[in-house]
């Protein structure tokens, strides 16, 4: 599967942002998306939207292409309309079971932006939302790569988008999910606590089987749901061998590291895999942590191999090493 | 492509905790919908008809054996029919937490018929309720995995009323596309006081029993329930016992409204003309079509126009929400298993509280159980957000 065309709204002015000096910081310990005027949305429309829609709207409409349109939406969303669902939920009880506005209800369902975007490009190809907490993207990326092989000349919107949602955070606050500490995203990888700092944003993608002019190819892909470090070192080794036989291949190794101290021993984990020069970037203080915050990961992936340029701040080890290109 | 077969299959609904239960009920054309609302207050109790599973979340927690905190009803009656599927396939502990089968679940309500837990979570800064994990969908595809110790691929899918249909849909793909050996897949909703005031709010809630495909329908009836489905390739198959062959599969959006279908009715019509093209069979070759037909004005007349632009004239046909209600994200699976019953039994099963045909189609569902030749079957499910997706299951 080939990438074509990418857009991102994230909590940076530029995703990329090359000085660390100037990135955004968290506000009331959230990294908070910096959204765009949103010009390809009708006004009228934009209004009734939550925040999820709008920026998973926001971000695929300048991919979409009229003259050339895709085949297809796949959405990976965690937690998309959950927002919505609180607020038909707070109608019920205050107003007791009354006369209930209906528009909430109907943004609340989890294909809210797939929906949408059907809507609004007028596609009536396939159409589909994985809500698989964090392994909704990747599955939405399993799905765009099944869809190709079966239909080798179409090409696919592929997208991963999540907000931090009032009640949304409120729910992981009480899961302890978030660091309790008010702490700068600058110094999140050195926290040495527990939780992580909540961020937000879409990222799109087309795909096709084509590779003309690509940007780039998800050459394989798996996904692991475990709490077991050994079990994902052992899946990533077998993964490895699988599909890296020439084990020089790999040139840089783009972490999930996100600052939790629970979560850390599971990519230190498939650090001890690589190459010792395998140059390692970390992403996550740039974005915050969120569900589908892998959708903006494989976007600094893309965007990453087509500059050729990585802001000194991601590297976490070997920074020195020659780089050849070849994610 | 490997051709994809259902080894297993497992059911919980408003007229019955397995398969055999459901499949005298459909015979005798049970409806399991009356105006009882047990589960939680609601102001809609005793004015509304519900297709409510008649289980408590307590006699469930003891048959299950569940003892874990923050188990939801929606979870609860997914385990229930999943058990029931796995036994039936006969597939070991083993096979089911091998790394190589899948787990593909849908629904729309996961921990959401916690209604007033998650009032209170969303908006407290103190202690929460046991269930603060329990709220997304997901949660219910996670229970399921640690329960069984599951290792493969795992996804929890929602499109709205037609999510079920679409796991089976990716389940097998999955299995065809190399990244699982066998796949259990399905779907589950409870009842929630937040579905019937949302459908309420959009009056397609009928206050009498819903009437599919009746000139004078007045609306849904909300249900609740869960299929389970194993799936396995036909080269593992080893002789053993075969319910049915998923042979057609396809997922189309209507791209018209957030809560309705286009007069047209191009989603369901495109998504039942590519599941003809992936089967590989004319029209004509469907014997039966479980129609989505959930009573509402709107989905009943596009649906029906959409089966007479298909097929001309329509091949038998019925909707089982005069049985159970919608069952949301469960219905694509609920159904599912039900198209199985008819190929596996050469029959089909009444539709009920049908009086008049809608004038504009003429169209009449069966109305009697009757044995017939049934070698491929039609499941329709349609839901918000456009999504139309259809299966076609085929006798093995």
């Amino acid at each position: 599967m080939y990438i074509h065309k990418i857009y991102c709204i994230s909590p940076q002015q530029d995703p990329l942002q090359a000085d660390i000096e100037c990135i955004n910081e968290p506000v009331d310990k959230k990294l908070l998306a910096v959204e765009p005027s949103y010009e390809h949305i009708p006004p009228g429309v934009l209004r009734r939207m939550g925040k999820s829609i709008r920026m998973g709207v926001g971000t695929a409409l300048p991919l979409l292409d009229k003259i050339n349109p895709v085949d297809g939406i796949i959405i990976g969303s965690a937690n998309a309309g959950l927002d919505e669902c609180v607020k038909f939920l707070i109608q019920i009880v205050d107003y007791d079971e009354g006369q209930l506005t209906p528009g909430n209800f109907v943004q609340s369902t989890g294909n809210v932006i797939a929906g949408q975007l059907g809507l609004i490009s007028k596609n009536k190809g396939y159409n589909i939302t994985h809500m698989h907490q964090g392994l909704a993207f990747e599955n939405a990326v399993i799905d765009a790569i099944m869809q190709l092989n079966t239909n080798p000349a179409h090409s696919y919107l592929l997208g991963g988008v999540d907000e931090i949602s009032p009640f949304h955070y409120n729910i992981e606050t009480l899961n302890g999910a978030y660091k309790k500490e008010d702490i700068s995203n600058k110094e999140i990888y050195q926290s040495n606590t527990p939780g992580c700092l909540p961020g937000e944003g879409a990222a799109m993608f087309v795909v096709s089987a084509d590779k003309d002019a690509a940007i780039a190819k998800i050459k394989a892909i798996q996904t692991i749901h475990t709490d077991d470090v050994e079990l994902v070192k052992q899946q990533l080794q077998l993964f490895l061998e699988k599909n890296n036989q020439d084990s020089d291949e790999i040139d840089l190794f783009i972490s999930g590291e996100n600052g939790d101290t629970r979560t850390l021993p599971f990519y230190e984990a498939c650090e001890t895999l690589l190459n010792t020069d395998t140059t390692v970037l970390r992403f996550k203080h740039l974005c915050g942590e969120y569900a589908t915050a892998s959708a903006i990961g494989l976007w600094y992936a893309c965007q990453i191999l087509q500059t050729q340029e990585i802001p000194p701040h991601l590297f976490k080890k070997n920074q020195q090493k020659k780089r050849t290109g070849i994610f | 492509m490997s051709k994809i077969f259902i080894t297993g299959i497992g059911v919980i609904s408003a007229i019955g905790n397995s398969v055999a239960e459901n499949h005298e009920a459909l015979k005798a054309g049970v409806c399991g919908i009356k105006k009882e609302l047990d589960l939680f207050p609601s102001k809609y109790k005793g004015l509304m008809p519900f297709g409510q599973v008649p289980i408590s979340n307590e006699s469930l927690q003891n048959k299950l054996q569940v003892k874990e905190p923050g188990v939801t009803r929606t979870s609860m009656l997914a385990l229930h029919a999943f058990n029931e599927a796995v036994r039936c396939s006969g597939i070991t502990a083993d096979d089911i937490s091998s790394p190589e089968t899948a787990l593909i679940g849908a629904n729309t309500v996961g921990g959401m018929c916690l209604t007033d837990e998650l009032y209170h979570d969303a908006n407290t800064s103190e202690a929460g309720s046991e269930y603060t994990h329990s709220y997304d969908c997901a949660s219910v595809n996670l229970f399921l995995q640690k329960h069984n110790k599951m290792q493969g691929v795992i996804n929890t899918i929602n499109t709205a009323c037609s999510s079920s249909a679409n796991a089976i849909m990716y389940g097998a793909m999955l299995m065809q596309h190399g990244f699982a050996k066998r796949a259990i897949v399905g779907g589950t909703d409870s009842l929630a006081k937040f579905t019937i005031n949302g459908f309420n709010a959009l009056h397609i809630l009928s206050s009498d029993l819903c009437t599919p495909f009746d000139e004078s329908r007045k609306g849904l009836n909300l249900g609740e329930g869960a299929a389970f489905l194993v799936l396995e390739k036909e080269e593992d198959l080893n002789g053993k016992k075969v319910y049915a062959e998923l042979t057609g599969y396809c997922n189309a959006n209507d791209a018209y409204h957030p809560s309705s279908l286009s007069d047209e009715g191009d989603g369901p019509y495109l998504a039942m003309q590519g599941a003809l093209k992936i089967a590989d069979l004319t029209a004509d070759k469907i014997d039966f079509i479980n129609a989505h037909g959930t009573a509402t004005e709107n989905n009943d007349e596009v649906e029906s126009r959409a089966m007479v632009r298909l097929f001309g004239t329509p091949p038998v046909f019925a909707s089982t929400k005069g049985n159970i209600g919608h069952t949301l994200g469960a219905a694509g699976a609920i159904e599912a298993v039900y198209s199985i019953l008819s190929l596996l039994n050469q029959e089909v099963y009444p539709s009920l509280h049908f009086k008049n045909a809608i004038s504009s189609t003429g169209l009449i569902p069966v109305l009697e159980y009757k044995q017939m030749p049934v070698n491929h079957v039609m499941s329709n499910s349609f839901g918000f957000g456009g999504n139309c997706s259809s299966l076609i299951f085929s006798k093995a």
